[in-house]
């Protein structure tokens, strides 16, 4: 792949309706079949993934909504998680959206086979409940917050979010460091490479100044990040302030529900194994004097973060989804990076890299040895 | 003539010192309640075997962290326990249990419940910003005067089934002036008897005062029209439900909490659910674009089919729903209709068979008319 080279596109109205135009006339060439994006839907009070294959109905789509109501990789999951049927389908999606979708495929979720992860770069999403207090001046707050690439207003996770241009899937739409009234699409992949190739574009300009924009902002936030974590950690650190951290957490798994990657159908914090009899859960609180009810809060958020943390791409679903306002977004991406940073691996960098922990290095296994003397 | 019991304290002790003196004099094992457990006053259902801890009990508290039905079904689901457990919870907590106990999710073996007369309670956010704390003297005295807080769970302001029905022992909290003063519990059945025999106060004959209850149940049933002719308004046929139901994000959330809804594994999540491939390809031959993941209404309308004829309209789902749908009371609302048609309160008898399980031959006349 050239990566130090791209296409410029010439803005029309509007840089959305440029990228449905590119959209139309790839369905009409028959690059693709049907288009997953999101469409406003009829109320107006949210968005959603639509599989379009109509190309009227993609004049109505949103390549960049305000909001993340639904995380895109669980959208491609579900068109293809029983395999890739015939069509060729285009995802648009932000970048942790597609990353999503990359560590789906690793764990057997995804079929990527007949589909094309497009990106875009991503100033983050409103909070759900801060876009529901009001739709339309959202939307107008969110149009004024990318033009000035201002995180504010966004998702505390989207504020500390350092790869908001991330590049993985297969096309990636930049519009940061472009002049004025256009933006660069990158290529990432063989598959991307012949898309462009059939829609005549060719990928020969320099896109140095996207890559430049990007590097800064990243490492700014990367900053941000890290102050972030540190100061969470001391927030939150200890058995104490931990279980006070999740004292108000009622069990209700909504996190668990909405997370991409925790894809199990049925999660064994809800299966039999975690219901006791009852003489058990008394002995439980003889030996304390009293327990919650029902016990075991505080070890679901652990268990969760021990089989996701490391495909954990920080979108910020689950936080947006806590009934009782638990920073889990925050939480989970601090201990996301720090096992991630274990084995120097980036969740949904590259489909190319395993997931450490079902990948098996023989030098690990006399790590262990030495550890145990 | 029912026995009741005076204690001479006010209500708040009264009860404590009732769980404590159960707990105490090896009445019971474990208590059952609300319980502050933690540095920054969060609430959370718990299970007490040390009086000590009772300190922090708050069997009363204007909140649900999560439906005690459901959580009582989990305690006992696999056998009760050898000895008796007392429970407080909520009439409607309590109606969502025998539900789930005539679904076989549950027993009353070695239970002995406690109830109340309910005043209701807050959102969970409430609790969460900590306004609960600041409003608890103010709804105190909505209780007293038997009227309606103002920001309570929206089922809640419309609810009309506030006074306990299977309970062996009842507080009576709604409209009684002297909550602060003394503390009156009803006895309602043997077991209640036996449970408070040698409990210090008087023991009278007496029966709780209907009257006040009625007249907060008909300012109740005034809410619950308006509650209901909102609804009505935007669900306008299958335009309104998408209307309604468009922003819904396929959490599940609402059944997760539901004390009604407890298969392990709903059937809108299992495999039977699944969209192949051939399924989108199928559905592209009637429209040109599907929502991914697909069924969202679908879920709904599942989810209202199989547990509308025991809902008990505790509000637990709309609490979780992050996109605020008025989820609590379109099931209320469907609840009561289908209830209705079948005469049927759900969890007012456990005795009592869930409609849609028996069979009566005339119905099946009606269905061939």
């Amino acid at each position: 792949m050239n990566e130090s080279k791209g296409a410029v596109i010439p803005v029309k109205s509007s840089i959305k309706k440029t990228i449905i135009d590119l959209l139309e006339k790839a369905v009409d060439k028959g690059v693709f079949d049907a288009v997953v994006i999101p469409l406003r839907v009829p109320a107006g009070d949210s968005f959603a993934y639509v599989l379009v294959k109509d190309k009227s109905l993609l004049k109505d789509a949103f390549p960049l909504p305000p909001v993340m109501f639904i995380q895109g990789a669980k959208a491609v999951s579900s068109v293809t998680r029983l395999g890739e049927g015939n069509m060729k389908i285009a995802a648009i999606m932000r970048p942790c959206e597609i990353r999503t979708a990359l560590e789906l495929a690793k764990l057997g979720q995804t079929n990527l086979e007949n589909m094309t992860l497009i990106s875009i770069d991503c100033p983050g999403v409103l909070p759900t409940s801060d876009f529901l207090s009001d739709p339309e001046k959202s939307m107008k707050l969110f149009d004024a917050a990318v033009k000035n690439w201002d995180d504010k207003i966004m998702r505390p996770v989207c504020q500390i979010c350092d790869k908001s241009s991330m590049v993985s899937g297969d096309l990636h739409i930049g519009t940061l460091g472009a002049k004025k009234d256009t933006f660069f699409i990158i290529s990432n992949s063989q598959k991307g490479n012949d898309v462009m190739d059939k829609l005549g574009i060719a990928l020969k300009e320099n896109i140095g100044s996207w890559q430049a924009k990007v590097k800064n902002i990243s490492e700014e936030k990367k900053k941000k990040r890290n102050k972030a974590h540190k100061d969470l950690k001391s927030k939150i650190g200890g058995i104490d302030n931990l279980l006070d951290t999740f004292s108000q957490c009622i069990n209700c798994h909504n996190c668990m529900r909405v997370c991409p990657v925790c894809f199990c159908r049925l999660c064994y914090f809800d299966s039999d194994k975690v219901k006791h009899l009852s003489e058990d859960y008394l002995q439980r609180a003889e030996s304390k004097g009293s327990i919650r009810f029902l016990p075991d809060t505080t070890l679901f958020q652990m268990g969760r973060m021990m089989h996701m943390s490391l495909s954990c791409v920080s979108c910020g679903a689950c936080e947006d989804v806590c009934p009782v306002s638990i920073p889990v977004a925050q939480i989970f991406s601090m201990v996301a990076d720090e096992t991630q940073g274990l084995f120097d691996y980036v969740s949904g960098r590259s489909l190319d890299e395993p997931i450490p922990l079902i990948a098996y290095k023989e030098e690990e296994l006399h790590e262990m040895e030495d550890a145990n003397g | 003539m029912a026995k009741a019991l005076k204690i001479n304290k006010n209500t708040e002790q009264g009860i404590l010192e009732f769980l404590r003196f159960l707990l105490e004099n090896n009445k019971v094992k474990g208590v059952f309640t609300l319980k502050k457990i933690s540095k920054d006053g969060a609430v959370a259902y718990s299970l007490i075997t040390n009086p000590d801890e009772l300190n922090d009990a708050v069997p009363f508290y204007p909140l649900m962290p999560v439906n005690g039905g459901k959580l009582l079904s989990r305690f006992t689901l696999k056998g009760s326990a050898k000895k008796p457990v007392v429970a407080v919870v909520k009439p409607c907590e309590l109606r969502g249990f025998v539900e789930l106990i005539k679904r076989e999710q549950g027993s009353l073996e070695n239970l002995f419940i406690i109830s109340f007369t309910c005043g209701g309670v807050y959102p969970l956010k409430m609790a969460v910003d900590g306004t609960i704390e600041k409003n608890l003297s103010k709804y105190w005295d909505t209780v007293k005067k038997g009227e309606i807080s103002a920001d309570l769970r929206s089922a809640c302001r419309g609810c009309t089934e506030f006074t306990p029905y299977t309970a062996d022992i009842t507080f009576d909290l709604i409209g009684n002036n002297d909550l602060d003063k003394k503390c009156v519990v009803f006895l309602n059945t043997k077991k209640g008897e036996e449970f408070a025999k040698g409990m210090k106060g008087e023991f009278l004959n007496k029966e709780l005062d209907r009257k006040e209850l009625e007249k907060l149940k008909s300012k109740r049933e005034v809410e619950k029209k308006k509650l209901f002719d909102d609804i009505e308004v935007k669900e306008k046929g299958i335009d309104g439900l998408i209307e309604i139901f468009g922003k819904c994000i396929g959490c599940h959330g609402c059944s997760k909490v539901c004390p009604i809804c407890y298969c392990k594994l709903c059937g809108f999540e299992s495999s039977d659910f699944e969209y192949r491939p051939s399924n989108y390809e199928a559905d592209f031959r009637k429209r040109g674009g599907i929502r991914v993941p697909p069924r969202t209404l679908f879920y709904h309308l599942g989810r209202l089919d199989h547990i509308s004829i025991s809902c008990v309209g505790c509000g637990s789902c709309e609490d979780v729903c992050p996109v605020d749908i008025p989820i609590s009371i379109i099931f209320k609302k469907v609840g009561e209709s289908v209830q209705k048609m079948f005469d049927y309160i759900p969890g007012k008898n456990v005795e009592e068979d869930i409609p849609l399980i028996t069979f009566k031959e005339e119905e099946f006349a009606e269905v061939e008319e």
